[in-house]
Parts: C-alpha cells; structure tokens; sequence
C-alpha cells in the first residue's frame, strides 16, 4: 500500500513540473527587435535614423552596405564607377595592366556574361537603398505613429521628400542599367512575398512610379537650398526638380526639361563656380553653388564614412584611357583635375589635387550637368543660338578657372564656339563637352545609350559592344535565387 | 506539500526498516569457486542475487563467499567478456561455477535510451563500439576516434590543425542544415564531445535507426551516440597508468614549382596575355637577387605529441569510485610552433548504494583546452604556401636596409614605395605575404573551459525493485576565452591611414581582440521503470519520463589597436591606443526544450520482442502554434535461432530477425528562426531577416529492416541491414533576391530528402588457439536524393552547388571541360560569339546553341555525399605480442578543389603545381591543361576541372604491442609502437581528401604519425 502512495506522489511531482515549464519557453530575442515590436514602438531617433540609412548605398565607403572584402560579390565599393566610366573606355581598370580582379577588364572589352559581379554589386546596393527607403516611408506615412511620437508636420515633410528622392534615384540608376526591373514598393510582410514581389515590372511602370515619388516629394520638400542647414547633406528642393529634369531627358521629354530647368533656376540657389574644381575640392564642401547633390564623406566616424575609392585609386586602379585624354582639347585645365597622370590619381575624385584624403563629397549632381541638359533640350527643340550659348558658358568657366598646377594657359584654349544652326554640328559640342566637363563623373555610358553611339563609339575603340549590350544583364545570382521568377534580358 | 514531504519521509522511514529486518533475519552462507573452461580461475567475477544489489566478488583464486537472505532464489554470475550465468540456489550452499566465453556479446546490457536493455532483445539498429579498438587510434578527439569503426557512420576531420572540429554523419546527409547526430554522455544530452577523455569511456553505442533513437525525438534526426563513462568495479582497487609520445609529419604535399620553371611559367603567360611591350619576366631571367625557395618545405617542421593518462577506480558494494586525470599536448607541424593545443582532463565518477534501493552518483569532468589557432583553411597559412613565388627568400638579408632583428622575414623584397603603391614589380612577384612570417608572428589563442557533469539519484520500488524512478540532474557550463594579438610586420608599401605611416603591410596597425563569453545548459530528466518478468517467458518493461533542458549564452568582447609595446607583459587592452579603433561588442542567446517520453517493450521467451517509442517535445526555437511535436516509433525483432525447428543446426549459434519504423525531429536552427529581425546598429535601421511564423520541425521517418547472424558457435557474427530515411519539412535558410534589401537568409521548411542504403558489418573472432585474431569489417552503401522543394524555391543554387529534385543533396554544379580548343578554326566552328582563343577550356555546349551561357550550358557535375564508406580492422595476439590495424574508406565522393583553381588555374602571377608545365602550349600539347595566361582561360568558370574524385583508402592506425603479465604487483605492463596515417590511396589532388567542406580551400593537411607508448595496470 504504500508503495502505491510514494508512487503517485513522484508521479504528481511530475505533473506540477510540466506546468510550471511551458512558460519557460517563450524566449524574446536578445538584442534584436522584431518586427512587431518596431513596428509598433518607434521613436523620432528610429525614423530619423531610417532616413539617414537610407542613403548609406550611395556612399564610396569600402565594405560600407556589405562587410568583408566581397570582391566576388562585387560589394566592395559602389561599382557605378565601372559599369559607367571603364565601360565607356573612358577609364582603364589599371595604370599597369595585370590580373587582378578580372571581372573589370571584362566589363572593358564587352566579354562579360551575367556572372559578372559587376552587375551584383550595383543590384545590391540599389535594392538595399530602395528597401531602407521603403521602410522609412512606411514609418513616414502612417499618421498615426507620427501622432503618436509627436513629430512635427513640416519635419515629417522634410525627412518623407527626401526618402521619395532617394527611392526614385534608386530606381532611376536600377531601369537605366538593366531596364525591365522588380518594383518593390513596400517592405515585404513575410518572405513569401518577398518571392512574389521578384518579378520584373516594365521600364515604364518603374518610370512612373519615379516620376509620382518626385512629383510627390517636391510638394512637401522645404523651400530652401538646404533642407536643414545644419545638415547641408540632405536631399533638397533643387535636387529633386534636378532629378526629375535628368529622367524627363532620359525619356527625350525636351519641353518638360526645359520648364523643370527654368523652375529650377527660379528657385535661385545654384550657378556656376568660377573655379571648375570648387565642385570637388573637400574644403569647399556645401560652400559652393554649384553642386546640387552630393554625398558626404566624413573621416574618423563610426561606422565608416570615408571615401574608400581614395584607397582603391592607391591601389593603382581607374586610369584614363589614351582615347580619354585625347578627347581633351590643348590645355583644357579640367584634364588635369580630372585625371592627374604623374601623381596617378583623379584629384576631382579624391577630393584634392594634393594628397589622397578621405573625406572629398561624391558629386551626384551638380549645375553645369542641369545647363547641358537644358543645352541639349534648346538643340532638340530648334533654339540654337540659346544652346550655343550654354556650351560657350561651360567652356569659358573652364577656362577661366585657376589651373591645377598654377600654370597660365594660352589665351586661345577651348575657344567659344561659333554660331550655328546646324544641329547635329552642335549635338556633337554637346556630346565632346559633357566628356570632359564630367569626365570619371559616371555619367558617360548613359550618355553613350540614350544617344544611341555606344555601339558606334565602342566599336571603333576595338570593343565588342553589341546591340543587346544597351541593357546590362539581370546579375545571374538573383535569377538564381528567385528560381528564374526574374528573367533575364534578351541576348544574355 | 508539506503533507507529501511528511509522507515521503514515512514512507523512506519505513522502507528502511524493512531492509534492517531483512538484513538481520533468515540468512544462510553460500561459497564456492568461479572457473574458465580451460580451468583457470577468475578473480574479480561479480556474484549477485537476482533481483537484489546484494552481492560479492571472486577474490584472486577465484573463491567467494556471500550471505544470501532465505528468500533468494537466483545467483547472477557476471564477469565482462564472459556470458552470464543465473544458477538457482535451491538450498544449496555449494555453489562452483564455470563461465563461458562470450565472443558474441549477447549478453551484454546496453544503454539504449534512458534505460539499458540486453544485446539480444535488441529490435532497433544499434551498433555497439568496441571501445579498445577506438582507444589504438590515439588521438585526441573521442570523434575522431570512431573513424572506420561502425558502418554507416562517417567522421571526418575538417582540417588536420590540432583542436579543429569533427564532423560525425550517420546514415547520410539527411538534411541541407545541421546533420550532426546527439551525443548523451550519462543521460547529458551535448551537440559535441571534444572535451572528453577517450579513456574514461566505458561504452559507446550509436543509435541509427528512428527506433532506438525516436526517444530523443527533436535532436536526434541525426542519429544518437550514447556514450557512458566508466566507474570503479566492486572489489580491489586498480591502477592504470599510460603514457605515449608521438612524433608527426605533413603527408602529401604537392609538388610546386622551382624558381626557374617558375619564370618559365610566368614569361609564357605573359606572352599568352595581349601584352604590348617587352616581356618582363625575359627581363627577369637570372636576376642575382632571385633565390629558390620551397616554401611547403620551410612551412612544415616535424610535430610532436605527447599522452599522459591516469585512472584509478574501485569501490566496494557500497561505494564505487573512478578518478582519471589525462593530458594530451600536441606541437603542430607547422613552424615556430604557434599551432600548438593542449587538453587537460580530470574526472571523478562516484556511485554510492546508500540503501540496496536507494543509490545516489555523480559523473563530473572538469576540462581545460587551448589551442593555438592558426588560421587553417581558407585565407591560411597553407595558402600563402602555395602561392608566394619562390623566386623570394624566407629571410632578408642581414645588410638590408630593410631588415630588422625583430621581423628579419621578407614581404616584398622588390618594391619600392616611391610615392603610391602602382609598382609593376609588386604585382609581378610579391602579391601574396610571407607564410612563414605569418607563422612567426601569429598569437591567436583559444581556450575552452568546461565543466560537464551530472547528479543523479535512483530509488527502487516494489518488492523486487522493479520499478525504478531516477532523477538526474546534468550542468554543461563552458566559459571560453580568446585573445588574438596581430603584430605589424611586413614591409611599408606606403598605404595605410594617415597616421599608421611608414609601418609594414601586415596587421597595420597592430591590435588586440579580445573575447569571452559563456554558455550554460542545464538538463534535468526524471524517468520512472518498469521491467518485471511474467512466468517466466513474458519480459515486459515500461518507461515514462520528463525532460527539461535550458541554454543561456552570451558573451563579450572588445579590440583595440595601435600598441606601442608589443611584448607579450603589453599584450592587454589596457595598452592600446585610446583614440581610436577603439571596438566592444556583446550579446546574448538562449533557448529551452520541454518534452515528455514514454516506451515500453515486450519479450516473449526471448524470442518474440516489440517495443513502441513516443516523445513530445515543446521547443521555444517555434512560435507557439507550431511549438510541440511528436515522435513515435515502434520496432519488432525474432529471434528465430531459438524456434525448435533451428535446434538441430549446429553452426547456427543465433539468428535474428528485425525491423522498426519511426520519427525523428530536428530542431537546430537559430534561436529566433521564425521572427523578422529588424536591427537599428550604429543608426542604421534596416530588415535584418525575413521571419517565417509557419515554421515547424524538421521530421525524418526512417524505417530499418536488418537481419543478426551468429555463426560457427558465435565465431562470426554477421549484421546486415537495409533503411530508407525520408527528411521532410527541411529546415533550410533560403537567401532570398537581393531585391528586397541585403538580408539574411529566412529558415523555411522547404522540402524532402531521402537516404537509403544498405550497412553490412561482419566480426569473426578467432580465440581457440595460442594465436588469437579477430577481424572485423564493415561497408555501408548510401544513395542520396532530394525529391521535393518549396514552391518557391525549385532549387537552390550556391556559388558551387545546386540542389534540386532529383538529385542529391548540394550536387557540383557548373560548366562542363570537354577538352582544349587547339587551334582558331576549331573555336569558329563551335561558338558563334566567343571570345575565345586557341589554349582556353572547352566548355560543353549543352544546347547546342554555339554559346555558353549559364541559363543553358551548366550541368550536375558531382555529388559530395559518398556512395560507399568502409572500415576494415585486424588485429591479433600471440603470447605476448598484440597487433591490430585499421583502414578507412570512401568511395564514389567528389570535392570541389578551389585550392586548385586558386593554385593553377588564377590569372595572377602567383606559383603553380608541377602539373602545369603540362599546360597546353600550341596545338596538340595537351588537351586537359589550358594555357598559361593572365587573362581568363575559362578557369573562372564553375567547372568540372575542379571537381575532383575524393575517394580514397587511409590506413587508420596500425599498433604492434607487447604485454608482460608476470611482474609482482602489476597486472599489466604493455609498450606498443603504432602509426596512424601511415599511407593513404587516392586519385585527389588537393592536400587532404577528408576535408569536409563542400569547397575545399586548402586546408591544413593531416599528417603521419609513429608513437611509442606503456601502459601499466596494476
């Protein structure tokens, strides 16, 4: 009998542990937050700091969106200076030719095939700045949480304007390269979707949604030439009409770009430097009137901010081709800011014609690339002596500015241009003053696509530039991980 | 609760009382003699009444003498390699008896899932491991110790550096995450046993089937390896003392090419690479300043390793104890000796029987191990071997500017740093560091401190003690340290940060990480047992239980940089720059698991066995809908050598029939697998995760039929067995388009895997003569297939492997090497766009479409998962001398060799193997090797020249000893000289055919070794 007692007491021991364990396993994260959690309890810092992570893809900085030195992903930097200025046979890989990183002098020669990571790269970095900017968006947009953390209506507007911005840059920089893209809208409630949102949407329905972010972006934007002055940094008014001029020309929209340019000038904040290199130099950082965008690069910060292509350019990489200096007329001073051949590095990159510092701005856009937009539409739309007279300006500022190495240059260098009613004559000043105006500015194999000449300019440098080279290929890596719910461009 | 307490104690009070009564009652004497069958006596042999813990032991001419109550009916006779033998008492009081030998081991009681059961009532696929056979292979990782062992299981050893982990698979690759089986060690379940001491273990058996292994349910999909710990025997107190020292040496490495074919080389590549300009290495030829090195040769140094090991065990009937203290050091291969690990072991194992139904013990090891880690795969030292060119020196030379006492080594010998880092010359020869002064400098220290033990207590109910609660209580608490220093080195190459001016390349600047942290797991399980017999025939037991097991884990860390002192007194954070790169870091992790379990078996006549398995498991890594699960299983097995029509036949000794199906769970994902993580570092807020709230276990469903024979009076015993093992719901992190932002991959279940094979394992003992052998083999065959995928996911393709239905798991995949375009009209005729020229890799055109693109022109290349394992072991004794040997093997396995294409198939100048001067060098040369060149030959292509065959043949170990039993006071004194490694068969050219990874970088080879050992008992 009492076997029996003893037993159904252990056995009742037992019981009472079973219940008190269950609880034990609802285990919160350590050190991450959910997604219901930020969801429903973020702060001003959290949405601020949405926004500001949102620009972070388009910084020069190494292993800055992908740690750890993936060459292979093509991650290292933001590879638009490759799949821009070394396809376009501006820019070599290196001043001594060699082996290293194979996939640049693939991109040189037109040999590449979608493996390339190359295309990786810059995927990565758009989409990783498209989805930071959706998840601040869907923060900027709730009114509810905005009530809830008490943030001001006109600083709501600031921080959403620029976050439409940078989502339409994103996008702008994504259909320019690769054409028909996934237009991913809204961060992804579970991964399922993630899988039904990686289909390509058509150029134009990517166009559009560019086109309503900007449009609604300048509505709320400050009216000022920097958002917040003490953060001079941030996307402003000018930027945005400046942006949605650069897709109006893209889509060979001529009247809408010129009344974009004239709303721009109405605004009054932006003109030429006198000094070419004011753009570039890193002491003059947001104390000039020219550029427009730019991103800042900053020394000694956690985490890093620095201009990384300062290490790159060290490393011997991104010299210009003979082609490239070629195309410079006699003394042009920009040559030697753009490219510095005997100390081998581009001071306009760097940031200073001295010393290879790490804290020179990314000029995105700047003013004298608005007038030659606004040039190129004037030639479009038959106003030529209008558009003569831009080129003339560019070419004056240049030489006017102080040269880099202080020397005089002669008084015939880049002589104004004539009078002319012919437009293709002033269609090719154009072309050969944008070259070297924003040489190694990444603008030059866009410039080369819209204006149809790839094939012809690349072919006749000796590259295998093919017709359906005028879209880069999807990178292989993303058809491979959506199952081949992306599909690939023709030709590829 | 007080009620209970009051009535437990009464209930203990009484128990008490009636063991007392007993005790001093109705007891009679029984004596009399244990023998061999050849006559010799046996000391040390267990005399027990049945059903009691009241018992005896033969003294050293094999007497004994018990007092045994009235009432007992049985005396148990048991003595280890002997069958056991049950004499009724009858009134006697003259009990002699004669023990048989029992080669099959039948009779042995094995741990099997909280309870123990006897070999021969086995239904599950059990294998047992004979532990001396694991003990010759004499290393120091218990793991590593089953290689070859048992078949079906495959180990094998990641890299060959000192410390580095194990990788154990049973019964195939079952899933794409974690395969690694459970180990329990005395009812403690751990996911690795590197802190153990080979010679404290008393068994090892590993569960292969869902029958034996379902009571595990969640963690055991792969496979369980159930392993005890000795503890003293009742009677004299021994002694055991061994000690073996052993003398290492690196096995197969490649042969790289010498300074002057080394030019050749590089002058041809550049001549094949559309260079204008002249040739600079022509320009090289013959340079003063060009040395000849081999830096495999300088990289590698002889190893040594040495074993201290010390056991002393007894006990009496009361108490039973074992103490063990070991020591294992071993200096690695490499030079400068900063691969060094150390282990350091103490155990005490303590079982006491405070009542005859009442015993308390405890199992508790205290470890200590530090391992020098020098990087050994990947980025390695190895690496850097390979590559750097041996036109440079190991050392600078004395009158160089350049050199200095504290880093004589040389970096880059050539260059000059004229302003910024361009130079041609860099990057012709001096692109890859110095291996041997990485050696030098490296100081990268890992240690691991663990306690690993458990309590427990047990108490017996019921008259015959046949129902048995136990509680057992297991700590697994691990406090690790690690502190890497990086000491600048290297020569100035004029890069670096404003202020690391003017310092070497290597580690600019110097630094200090830091990092500890801690892991603890607590078990605590509570089992009730029921085991009675019925008249004789019916044996029936039952088992129910409770398990709750809790894991917490964080850890810290910090670096900083800029030491202006770097002697080891200043290697501490505290005399690192304060300005900048200044790091910490911490966090923490955990989990818990709550299940209950319950089995019961029923034996009829020894003939007839069923046993059902089922456990519940609730683990926190599932959100709450998909929190519990639940593993059944159930196995049945004949025993047909017993029926009356298999009586007559002599050679039959036993013949067993069996077969079992079940469940099995996985649960080894990260800790918050199903949530979506979104991280606010640094100010960054971005999705960290995609979360996937439909989550559930992995389950895996096995079923086993296999067949026991026992031949010729239990000579050879034969096993065969035949499983199919589907995993579904496949715990996988899929990556998802880098489309919705940089994140990490999401866990899904995302699909099903099967595995069947065939194991066969076959041990013949020979003992009748002088000349005793016994050899033991073993072969299991797998074939690996995945048969569904998530929708979403119709197959998962990694830089080297696509997995997808149809084939197995992580197949190579990439392009196909037909041959070599010899001349241009070959290439015209069969690409329509390519850009390529006569030397470079022809790439199969699998559509035919005159270009190879990877959408169409990528094939199955391979698998990694091996056809066919095999271990074959001998051994023997003859008077005095014992010998034993083992081989191991797997066939049908390929490996992806990025060492090779980093080696010879890179467009940069760096060395090459000696099968390069086989390169194809105008039409007709070769067809297998391309060109040498530094543009692309079609060798940054996925292909299947770097798909290599990996199967080979290893002998394990091979021992000669010698035993002398004839010294007063010792019972035994044995030295033995054995070799592991000695040689290994095989076609693969990479440095080890073992390493485990799907892409083998180069890794730290494993080396041969000869030891010369004692071992005394006494």
């Amino acid at each position: 009998m009492k076997h029996i007692y003893s037993n159904i007491i252990i056995i009742l021991f037992l019981l009472t542990g079973l219940v008190s364990c269950t609880d034990e396993l609802d285990k919160d994260p350590i050190g991450l937050l959910t997604k219901d959690q930020i969801s429903s309890d973020p702060t001003i810092t959290t949405i601020e700091s949405s926004v500001n992570s949102s620009y972070l893809p388009l910084k020069n900085t190494l292993n800055g969106i992908i740690p750890g030195w993936r060459w292979d992903l093509g991650t290292v930097f933001r590879n638009d200076i490759v799949l821009q200025d070394i396809a376009s046979n501006d820019m070599n890989k290196k001043w001594n030719p060699d082996g290293d990183q194979p996939w640049m002098d693939k991109i040189a020669d037109f040999s590449f095939t979608p493996e390339n990571q190359a295309f990786n790269g810059i995927w990565v970095y758009d989409y990783e700045g498209i989805s930071r900017a959706n998840i601040a968006i869907n923060f900027l947009t709730d009114t509810e949480l905005i009530q809830k953390v008490g943030m001001e209506d006109a600083d709501k507007n600031q921080l959403l304007a620029e976050v439409y911005f940078l989502r339409a840059y994103y996008y702008f920089d994504l259909v320019n390269n690769f054409g028909d893209v996934p237009l991913v809208l809204n961060s992804p409630a579970s991964f399922e979707e993630a899988f039904d949102v990686s289909v390509r949407a058509s150029a134009d329905e990517v166009r559009a949604q560019i086109n309503s972010d900007l449009s609604e972006a300048k509505a709320i934007a400050p009216n000022a030439k920097y958002s917040v002055v003490s953060e001079p940094w941030r996307v402003s008014k000018g930027a945005i009409i400046a942006l949605q001029a650069k897709v109006a020309l893209y889509s060979e929209d001529w009247t809408t770009v010129l009344s974009l340019i004239s709303e721009l000038d109405g605004l009054g904040f932006y003109s030429l430097d006198a000094n070419y290199f004011d753009n570039f130099d890193a002491n003059l950082e947001f104390a000039e009137d020219e550029v427009i965008f730019a991103y800042d690069h900053r020394s000694n910060e956690t985490p890093n901010n620095t201009n990384g292509l300062r290490y790159v350019i060290g490393w011997g990489f991104f010299s210009p081709t003979d082609d490239f200096v070629s195309a410079f007329e006699a003394n042009d001073p920009r040559l030697l800011y753009t490219i510095d051949i005997a100390n081998k590095r581009s001071s306009k990159i760097v940031g200073s014609t001295t010393d290879l510092i790490d804290y020179g701005n990314k000029v995105y856009i700047r003013y004298a690339d608005v007038l030659l937009w606004k040039a190129e539409a004037l030639n479009e739309t038959g106003d030529y002596t209008d558009a003569v007279d831009i080129i003339n300006q560019i070419r004056r500022r240049a030489r006017t500015s102080p040269t880099a190495d202080g020397s005089v240059i002669p008084a015939e260098t880049l002589a104004d241009r004539p009078s002319s009613t012919n437009s293709t004559e002033i269609k090719g000043w154009l072309m050969s003053e944008r070259r070297v105006e924003l040489g190694f500015e990444s603008q030059r194999f866009n410039d080369l696509k819209r204006w149809g000449t790839a094939k012809a300019v690349l072919t006749a440098l000796g590259r295998n530039f093919q017709d359906h080279n005028y879209l880069y290929p999807i990178p292989q890596k993303d058809i491979d991980k959506s199952g081949g719910s992306i599909t690939q461009n023709p030709g590829y | 609760m007080k009620t209970i307490f009051f009535n437990f104690k009464r209930g203990i009070l009484s128990f008490v009382f009636i063991f007392l009564a007993s005790a001093v009652f109705g007891q009679t004497l029984v004596s009399g003699k244990v023998t061999t069958e050849s006559g010799e006596s046996l000391p040390g042999v267990s005399i027990t009444v049945k059903g009691t813990t009241m018992g005896t032991i033969t003294n050293i001419d094999g007497n004994y003498k018990l007092e045994v109550p009235d009432d007992a009916r049985v005396l148990v006779f048991s003595f280890i390699g002997m069958k056991v033998e049950e004499v009724e008492i009858a009134g006697q009081t003259s009990i002699n008896v004669v023990l048989h030998e029992d080669t099959t081991g039948l009779d042995e009681v094995v741990v099997v899932g909280y309870t123990s059961r006897k070999k021969s009532t086995l239904t599950g696929a059990v294998s047992v491991v004979d532990v001396s056979d694991m003990e010759k292979t004499r290393v120091p990782n218990v793991a590593q110790a089953l290689q070859g062992q048992i078949a079906g299981v495959l180990v094998t050893s990641s890299t060959g550096a000192p410390g580095d982990p194990i990788q154990i698979r049973i019964r195939g690759e079952g899933t794409i995450g974690n395969n690694n089986p459970l180990y329990v060690v005395d009812g403690v379940p751990s996911r690795d046993i590197t802190f153990l001491n080979q010679a404290d273990i008393k068994t090892m058996t590993v569960l292969k089937d869902a029958a034996a292994a379902a009571i595990y349910g969640s963690r055991a999909s792969g496979g369980v390896v159930l392993i005890t710990t000795k503890s003293g025997v009742i009677g004299k107190t021994s002694f055991d003392v061994s000690y073996y020292r052993g003398l290492h040496k690196v096995a197969n490495l490649p042969n790289m090419l010498n300074a002057d074919q080394y030019i050749n080389t590089l002058e041809k590549a550049w001549n094949n690479s559309d260079r204008t300009g002249e040739n600079p290495y022509t320009a090289d030829r013959g340079r003063s300043d060009f040395s000849d090195t081999n830096w495999l040769d300088e990289l590698f140094e002889q190893g040594k390793s040495q074993n201290l090991q010390l056991t002393a065990s007894g006990g009496t009937d009361k108490m039973q104890f074992l103490t063990s203290l070991g020591y294992y050091g071993q200096d690695g291969i490499v030079v400068y000796n900063n691969d060094k690990y150390q282990k350091l072991n103490y155990r005490t194992n303590i079982n006491v029987n405070i009542t005859d139904r009442f015993k308390i013990g405890t199992n508790l090891q205290l470890s200590y191990s530090t391992q020098d880690a020098i990087a050994s795969k990947g980025e390695s030292l190895i690496r850097f071997a390979l590559l750097r060119a041996p036109v440079l020196a190991v050392r600078k030379d004395v009158n160089d500017p350049t050199y200095s006492e504290r880093d004589p080594f040389t970096d880059m010998p050539f260059f000059t740093p004229t302003g910024y880092d361009q130079g041609l010359q860099r990057t012709m020869y001096e692109m890859v560091g110095n291996p041997i002064a990485k050696a030098f400098f490296s100081d990268d220290k890992r240690k691991v401190y663990k306690t690993f033990g458990n309590v427990y207590g047990e108490y017996a109910f019921l008259g015959n003690k046949e129902l048995k609660f136990r509680t057992n209580l297991g700590v697994d608490l691990t406090m690790f340290h690690n502190k890497a220093f990086n000491e600048n080195f290297g020569d100035d190459d004029g890069g670096g940060s404003a202020i690391d001016k003017g310092l070497g390349r290597q580690n600019r600047p110097n630094n200090l990480s830091e990092e500890r942290g801690e892991a603890r797991t607590i078990t605590f399980n509570n089992t009730l047992n029921y085991a009675k017999t019925f008249n004789e025939k019916h044996d029936f037991s039952a088992m129910v239980g409770t398990e709750y097991i809790e894991n917490y884990e964080s850890s810290i860390g910090a670096s900083r940089a800029r030491f202006p002192f770097t002697t080891d007194k200043y290697r501490y954070l505290d005399y690192g720059g304060s300005n900048l790169d200044i790091w910490n870091s911490g966090t923490a992790s955990e989990w818990a698991l709550f299940s209950l379990f319950g089995s019961t078996s029923y034996v009829y006549d020894n003939k007839y066995m069923v046993t059902a398995n089922l456990r519940a498991d609730a683990s926190s890594r599932f959100s709450e809908k998909n929190r519990w699960g639940y593993f059944p299983s159930v196995s049945a097995g004949w025993k047909i050598s017993d029926e009356d029509f298999l009586n007559d036949i002599d050679w039959l000794s036993n013949l067993k029939l069996r077969a079992s199906w079940g469940k099995l769970g996985n649960q080894e994902i990260d800790d918050y697998a199903y949530l979506t993580l979104v991280s606010q570092v640094d100010g960054v807020v971005k999705t960290n995760r995609f979360g996937n709230p439909d989550l559930k276990w992995e389950s895996s469903t096995q079923s086993n039929i296999g067949v026991d024979v026992g031949l010729f009076n239990s000579k050879l015993a034969v096993s065969a067995e035949y499983f199919v093992k589907n995993t579904t719901d496949i715990l996988l992190p899929i990556s998802l388009p880098s489309v919705v932002g940089d994140v990490a991959p999401t866990i899904v279940n995302a699909g099903e895997v099967s595995n069947k094979g065939f194991e066969f394992s076959l041990d013949y003992r020979n003992s009748n003569k002088a000349f005793k052998y016994n050899i033991n083999a073993n072969i299991a065959t797998l074939t690996n297939n995945v048969e569904k995928l998530h929708p979403n996911v119709p197959n998962i393709v990694t830089d080297v492997t696509k997995t997808e239905v149809g084939h197995p798991l992580n197949s190579y995949y990439g392009y196909r090497m037909i041959g070599i375009y010899q001349n241009q009209s070959e290439i015209d005729s069969y690409l329509t766009d390519g850009i390529a020229k006569p030397g470079d890799i022809k790439f199969k055109d699998v559509n035919g479409d005159g270009k190879i693109t990877p959408d169409k022109d990528r094939e199955f290349l391979g698998s990694p998962i091996p056809d066919l394992t095999y271990g074959f072991s001998f051994s023997a004794t003859y008077k005095g001398f014992d010998f034993s040997m083992l081989f191991q093997g797997v066939a049908g396995v390929d490996r992806y060799n990025q060492g090779k294409q980093i080696v010879d198939y890179d467009t940069r100048p760096f060395n090459y193997t000696t099968s390069i001067l086989g390169a194809w060098d105008g039409e007709g040369s070769s067809n297998t090797i391309p060109r040498v060149t530094f543009q692309d030959n079609g060798s940054s292509k996925v292909s299947s020249i770097f798909v290599e065959d990996a199967s080979y043949l290893r002998l394990k170990n091979i021992e000669i000893g010698y035993n002398i039993k004839s010294i007063k006071g010792i019972q035994n004194l044995r030295f033995y000289v054995s070799s592991q490694n000695l040689f290994t068969i095989t076609d693969y050219s990479g440095l080890d055919p073992e390493s485990t990874d799907l892409m083998d970088l180069g890794t730290y080879p494993q080396s041969t070794s000869v030891l010369f050992g004692v071992n005394v008992k006494f």
